[in-house]
């Protein structure tokens, strides 16, 4: 079975690992596109208030080197980056108004954990 | 409305003209095959940056549609940087299959080897085996049929072809002019990671340029992802021969949000937020202005360079038709430290990412539009300068022997 955990004392984020630790970014820029408005708003809420916490614990780890409950952790923050500005400048919109087709735009980069 | 040279920029440059400037050139494929013949088969163009292809033997293979061509850059084994037609002297096949809009590759030896009947070609495009050559005719001059030849050059780390077949051409230095000692001793290659995306549009390569070459749209196109961000007008315009510049001023007048402001915190990613020290040119922002935001400098034809504290960015758009345009944009920081710098500069460039997206949505409706014929010409304002001067600086070249 697919290995969900996450550090101690961030055990109440696991019921989002599933759906939202993604490893590369059109991964992550995808699961928004595909979540409804109520999804991304409740992933915001939860993540917010740990969001400091995530980032002081995973600056334990050099870069790049987290062991993968910590990886894990990071890349819901990676999603709340890319979710955030949905939630704080779009009013929940899963797409940016008013935008080119996100699909039609290619990330050279998106592949790949950057 | 204003009389003639009222305004600023209009007064400070009154060979431009005030008057409104046509469409034809945005929506004419006769007009379209003129300029890539008198324009972009004459210019410097940029076609990457050194660090893409940093050690010897590395080389990049860049499609230019408006040339029905492809360039090999590679670096010898001696540093220099060369770039050729990808084209066997044989019988013409592609030296370097490709694989995208860009192809890259590395071979330790510096040379490349055309995988139809494995000609070996040199760093300097010399011919270095032909298998079964004792076979060819005695006209064939191996000596004399190296890889075509491109001009190449290096600035600020910056490389660019220029794909006239003349043997001289004016050096890249020069065509750069005072643009190029303008924009001299940024940081570029510190601020090395780079996030890429690029699209085809259906507009001219032209619509595309003019959407980023203002900063009018700033309040209505970014309402989204940058509300509260207002243009303060334009400053420090100058033109360099057919290149031209200016400071962008924004004014922040909001709290930023509350990922937005732990993200601004850790690392330097955004265009919009407040920084402290320079490491700007001294000719940019030389006042050093509260709100300069970033310099937007345009070196014809069809390269927007933008430099900022901490950030810089490259618009680009290459022609395929009249009506069809490869745009490239790349933002380039600071590399991250840590996980956090990290996690900030992912905000960021998603952030910018989105507005992007924002400035891509207008030109495709933009060109259907103009192609309806409804409208002969366009309307710019004064802090639309930049927008007027591109037409002239296009003009000068379309008439020029």
């Amino acid at each position: 079975m697919t290995d969900l955990s996450l550090p101690k004392s961030f055990e109440s984020l696991e019921p989002l690992v599933a759906n939202w630790a993604l490893p590369t970014q059109n991964g992550r820029q995808q699961r928004r596109i595909g979540s409804s408005r109520g999804e991304l708003r409740a992933f915001y809420d939860a993540m917010l208030p740990r969001l400091e916490d995530i980032l002081a614990y995973v600056d334990k780890f050099p870069l790049g080197e987290l062991p993968p409950d910590a990886e894990r952790l990071f890349c819901l923050a990676l999603s709340l980056a890319e979710v955030a500005p949905h939630i704080e400048l779009y009013r929940g919109d899963p797409k940016v108004p008013y935008s080119f087709d996100e699909a039609r735009f290619v990330a050279d980069h998106g592949a790949v954990a950057a | 409305m204003n009389a003639p040279n009222d305004l600023k920029w209009a007064a400070k440059f009154p060979d431009l003209g005030t008057g409104p400037i046509p469409v034809e050139p945005c929506i004419s494929p006769e007009f379209y095959e003129e300029e890539r013949k008198k324009v972009f088969l004459k210019s410097w163009l940029k076609v990457g940056r050194i660090e893409e292809i940093a050690k010897p033997g590395d080389y990049k293979v860049k499609k230019l549609a408006f040339a029905k061509t492809s360039v090999i850059l590679m670096r010898g084994k001696d540093g220099q940087i060369s770039g050729f037609h990808n084209t066997c002297s044989h019988r013409g096949n592609k030296v370097i299959v490709e694989t995208g809009e860009e192809t890259f590759g590395r071979n330790k030896a510096a040379v490349v080897t055309c995988r139809f009947h494995g000609w070996v070609y040199d760093a300097r495009g010399k011919i270095v085996q032909v298998p079964e050559e004792n076979k060819f005719h005695a006209d064939f001059d191996k000596d004399k049929n190296g890889l075509t030849p491109v001009h190449t050059d290096v600035w600020e780390g910056f490389i660019f072809v220029n794909l006239d077949p003349s043997e001289k051409v004016v050096p890249l230095a020069e065509f750069l002019g005072g643009m190029g000692t303008h924009l001299a001793g940024f940081p570029y290659e510190e601020l090395g990671q780079c996030f890429s995306y690029h699209t085809y549009l259906d507009c001219n390569w032209k619509v595309a340029h003019d959407a980023f070459a203002e900063a009018y749209h700033v309040a209505t196109i970014h309402a989204g992802s940058f509300p509260n961000v207002f243009s303060s007008g334009l400053q420090n315009v100058e033109l360099f021969g057919p290149h031209r510049t200016t400071a962008i001023c924004l004014s922040l007048n909001a709290e930023p949000t509350p990922v937005a402001k732990i993200a601004n915190s850790l690392a330097t990613g955004s265009l919009v937020a407040k920084r402290s020290t320079s490491m700007l040119p001294p000719t940019v922002n030389p006042d050093r202005r509260e709100d300069f935001s970033f310099e937007l400098s345009v070196l014809f034809p069809n390269l927007l360079l933008h430099i900022s504290e901490g950030i810089w960015f490259t618009h680009q758009f290459w022609p395929v038709a009249h009506n069809k345009t490869l745009w490239e944009g790349k933002y380039y920081v600071r590399p991250a430290k840590t996980n956090s710098q990290r996690w900030a500069l992912e905000h960021a460039q998603c952030l910018q990412r989105n507005a992007w997206l924002e400035d891509t949505a207008t030109m495709e409706d933009t060109q259907t539009a103009l192609e309806s014929g409804a409208k002969t010409v366009m309307h710019l304002q004064d802090d639309e300068v930049l927008i007027r001067h591109g037409y002239h600086a296009l003009e000068a070249y379309m008439h020029a022997e």
